[in-house]
């Protein structure tokens, strides 16, 4: 009956033991990521980036605006990254509408992420380039990335990007008549500017928390870490 | 209407008339927002010819919430409770890649319990998403009765993860740095209060036993049916290089023969220390989407089976900061979520609240294959595609 | 002249209470096998089924049904051809009812035995077609027009085995008269079941299925693609008819089938006059109870399965037996 399914099996890296003997060591094994180091610099000379890092387990690499298309499909198939996770922006500004501003100054422009994945191991790259705000403009993933298409609709009409080419960039999500593009930081967020949000209140600093470091060795013990939520 | 002549069908130039003057214009009907198989309100457009698609234009957007603008106005730990509403039909799960991405960017280590409470969630989580599914694809088909047995089932399930966290659907049970603490208990007894209430590890071995009782009606009830086969085998292949490029991940990737789980490759829960099988179709269609995830209820449910085994004993948060500040940074976490690929990337300033919160839902991309995948099908096809790709819209529309 | 006048007068009664007794024995049937449909689906899926509607094991709650039906507006859609959408439920109902003019409960208890019965049945239950046709082309509404016209494409296809099945039967009995093939059966000692129609009994069974457009052939109304098909915009007592007259459509349908192949009132050792209703209900209960076993178990096909199934197999194989049982009669 379940011809049709193959199953490949996965076998556990190690052998169980005893939980209170291995408790830390798994718990460091657990929580710490992969090096993306030798991966970032790999995909940095594939797509012939100016810069990459490889922080928190991300590796990220800089392609500049012209070479955007075809850096990714060098990436795409030096790399072996076939799988397209997702498209996205970033905003940075310096005057945000909502939120906390930036605490240091930087360059006002749209940082445009693309996610790609292998399909065979963890090997996955952050891609990523900046555009100007005054003309947000960048050409289309669609022919490189299938799905590209609906992830660019919305990177476009929340952030008022356009992507030259592609097939048809109307709104996904909002309606035609929407004006702005929401997920820019100059879009205030509107009930907020009526009335603040209610659970800031939660988030508003105690007095004994000056001392963050104080605080984390107070809260060991389950009731005051529930509190703080 | 002018016709230029196939040059196969000049020699039939009479038969080519009398079709040329029966051409009839198409029918456009829109299947929903309101419609019985769109799972919420997913709005397609399809153009008709006969009962055959000819074109169709899903609409999108019903559902949306604004949760990644929403995100920069709120902590970490109230973002939680908004993803919980991402994907609902597994709440559980959309916590945990938020977690993990959290926790990486202020290295956190989470104490193995934690972990292993989170693991066991996840999959039960994983076991109830599949149930709904298993439960409402044979009805879309036409077939009621499994929907009854397969909801009666996951009760069982629902039973367990609130008797861990108190909500049936939206748990909001992860804190940055493990699980929350007490489930009950009142002020006074919050220390010595338990973390997994008492007979959860009997009653869950009781529901996994029960979980692979049913997969083995489902197979004989609906998989082994001619009538369930002729309707689903074949029908609506997604090639795996088209679902790679689209995005397509989780359970509908693997059918297409993809044998890529994050669960194996991704490093946020430890998996590693149990045995489960990673399960994949072989031709891409509607019958290996729907075998994929009945045998993936029972991976999890082995999963779960090792993992209540032996739960690791310690405390149930790593130490925290009472005010949460993430350290300036990027990352992105993703996990196997129930229904694919579910991600956080997290643009971080070094605040509480998040610079950018990029959610990357599963269902959004597994159903933008659509316009690609439904071309082409007939009418009873595009309710057994839609059922297939098990989306639900609060995850496409975020 | 006088005579004549009685006569007359007689024959008009006669009319009456013949129609009145046929909507009591269409009521009479179609409710219990409503309720045992509520019951059966019920202890299938693990529930109880009506409870609190009328007292034990809730058996007011078809009637419960029917009177909440009658109390909703009927509405009619402003894009709707008025006179076809307020005929077509009617016009269904009436197809259904007639079938029931012709069935035998006993050797005397028959409204009209007919010469051409079953010729008879056969040619006014097709009308149906025409009820649900109108019903999808008048409503003004798309799904409405897809379920009519799948409904109508199903029909016509399977009118064709179901004839063909019964044609194997006629042969065999020598009489198109339901009384006729009762007795044929009394006479042989068994129903035609066994002594020789099996194959024309599955055929009948699966294309009177198709006919009731019951799982699983029922896309004209599938709720998961088509909304309710044709009956998408019906409500109120409309509504009630149509849902009436599917269960009529059972009943009726039920009472044919063991006309033809079970023995119809005939059963061994009991008196055809007296306990032959009895003997038929049981027959017809039998053969509803399969149909809602079905119902509730299997999927739905699709309309080129469903076209295939009729075209491909039933039509040749009814063919094929209708050969084979003349053969029989010529040779023995």
């Amino acid at each position: 009956m379940r011809s049709g399914i193959s199953v490949t099996t996965n076998p556990p890296e190690e052998s169980e033991t005893p939980s209170e003997v291995s408790t830390e060591a798994e718990a460091a094994e657990v929580s710490g990521f992969p090096d993306a180091t030798a991966l970032a610099e790999r995909v940095a000379e594939l797509a012939g980036a100016d810069s990459w890092s490889a922080d928190f387990g991300n590796a990220k690499v800089r392609i500049d605006q012209s070479r955007w298309v075809e850096a990714i499909t060098d990436v795409r198939d030096g790399a072996g990254l076939h799988f397209f996770s997702f498209l996205s922006a970033v905003d940075w500004s310096n005057e945000v509408a909502v939120g906390e501003p930036l605490e240091e100054t930087v360059e006002e422009r749209y940082e445009i992420l693309v996610r790609l994945s292998s399909a065979r191991n963890n090997d996955a790259v952050t891609l990523s380039t900046d555009i100007s705000k005054t003309d947000p403009r960048l050409p289309t993933l669609v022919g490189v990335f299938g799905g590209a298409n609906w992830h660019e609709r919305e990177a476009s009409e929340m952030f008022g990007i356009e992507f030259e080419g592609h097939p048809n960039l109307s709104n996904l999500y909002l309606t035609d008549e929407f004006e702005g593009h929401p997920l820019r930081k100059s879009y205030p967020l509107l009930s907020r500017e009526i009335k603040p949000w209610p659970g800031m209140v939660d988030v508003e600093d105690m007095p004994s928390t000056e001392n963050t470091e104080g605080a984390a060795a107070a809260a060991v013990d389950a009731s005051e870490t529930e509190d703080e939520s | 209407m002018s016709q230029t002549l196939d040059p196969r069908a000049a020699a039939h130039v009479s038969e080519v008339a009398v079709s040329v003057e029966l051409q009839t214009p198409g029918m456009t009907i829109n299947l929903g927002p309101q419609h019985p198989s769109t799972h919420g309100v997913l709005r397609l457009v399809a153009e008709l010819d006969g009962e055959r698609v000819v074109n169709v234009e899903p609409v999108i957007g019903y559902m949306h919430r604004g949760y990644e603008k929403l995100s920069e106005v709120r902590t970490y730990p109230q973002i939680t409770a908004l993803v919980n509403r991402i994907d609902w039909v597994s709440g559980f799960a959309n916590e945990i890649p938020l977690m993990v991405a959290v926790e990486r960017l202020m290295e956190i280590e989470v104490p193995a319990r934690a972990q292993a409470i989170r693991l066991i969630l996840t999959e039960l989580a994983r076991i109830s998403n599949h149930l709904v599914f298993l439960s409402s694809y044979p009805l879309e088909l036409g077939a009621s009765t499994p929907l009854m047995h397969a909801l009666r089932e996951r009760e069982h399930v629902l039973e367990l993860i609130e008797g861990v966290t108190g909500g049936r659907f939206h748990p909001n049970f992860n804190r940055i740095g493990g699980v929350k603490p007490a489930a009950g208990g009142g002020s006074t007894q919050k220390k010595l209060a338990q973390d997994l209430p008492q007979g959860f590890l009997s009653e869950t071995a009781a529901a996994m036993d029960r979980m692979l009782a049913i997969c083995d009606d489902m197979d004989t009830l609906v998989t082994g049916n001619e009538i369930f086969q002729a309707r689903t085998k074949g029908v609506a292949v997604v090639p795996p290089d088209l679902a790679l490029a689209y995005g397509v991940s989780g359970p509908n990737l693997r059918a297409s023969g993809v044998a890529f789980d994050l669960r194996e490759h991704e490093d946020y829960l430890p998996y590693d220390k149990y045995e489960f099988d990673v399960v994949t179709g072989e031709n891409g269609d509607c019958f290996d989407r729907y075998q994929v995830r009945l045998e993936e209820v029972r991976q999890a449910a082995r999963i779960v089976s090792q993992a209540i085994a032996d739960v690791p004993s310690g405390p149930l948060q790593a130490k925290v900061p009472r005010v949460i500040k993430v350290p300036k940074g990027e990352t992105y976490v993703r996990a196997e979520n129930p229904k694919g690929e579910m991600g956080y990337y997290i643009v971080s300033d070094g605040g509480r609240i998040p610079y950018r919160l990029k959610i990357r839902s599963a269902s959004f991309s597994n159903l933008s294959i659509l316009p690609w995948a439904l071309k082409g099908l007939l009418v009873p096809d595009i309710i057994a595609l839609l059922g297939s790709l098990d989306f639900v819209l609060g995850d496409v529309d975020r | 002249m006088i005579p004549l006048v009685a006569v007359e007068i007689n024959f008009y009664l006669l009319l009456v209470l013949k129609i009145l007794a046929i909507t009591g024995v269409m009521l009479g049937g179609s409710l219990p096998i409503i309720f045992g449909e509520l019951k059966i689906s019920a202890h299938m899926q693990s529930r109880v089924g009506p409870y609190y509607a009328g007292g034990r094991w809730g058996w007011a709650q078809p009637m419960a049904d029917g009177l909440k039906f009658f109390q909703k507006e009927d509405l009619v859609p402003a894009a709707a051809d008025r006179q076809v959408y307020k005929l077509a439920p009617y016009l269904l109902m009436v197809s259904t009812l007639a079938v029931f003019v012709i069935i035998p409960f006993s050797p005397d208890l028959i409204a009209a035995d007919l010469d051409l019965g079953i010729f008879f049945a056969l040619a006014i239950s097709s009308l149906s077609t025409l009820g649900v046709l109108m019903a999808g082309w008048s409503s003004g509404n798309k799904y409405s027009l897809i379920g009519g016209l799948r409904a109508a494409a199903q029909i016509i296809a399977y009118e064709l085995p179901l004839v063909l099945a019964v044609i194997g039967v006629v042969i065999q009995a020598g009489t198109l008269s339901m009384v006729g093939i009762v007795e044929a059966q009394i006479d042989m000692g068994v129903p035609f079941l066994i002594g020789g129609q099996a194959v024309a009994f599955v055929i009948f069974f699966i294309a009177s299925l198709a006919e009731l457009n019951r799982t699983p052939f029922d896309l004209p109304i599938a709720e998961s693609e088509l909304v309710m098909g044709y009956l998408t915009e019906y409500s109120g007592f409309r509504f009630t008819t149509f849902f009436l007259a599917e269960y009529a459509g059972v009943v009726a349908i039920s009472a044919i089938a063991s006309t033809l192949f079970l023995g119809g009132y005939g059963f061994w050792g009991l008196d055809s006059a007296l306990f032959g209703p009895f003997v038929l209900a049981a027959k017809v209960g039998i053969l509803a109870f399969l149909m809602i076993w079905i119902r509730w178990t299997w999927p739905r096909m699709r309309e080129d399965q469903l076209q295939t199934l009729a075209w491909k197999w039933l039509i040749p194989i009814s063919l094929a037996n209708i050969m084979v049982t003349a053969i029989f009669k010529v040779v023995f």
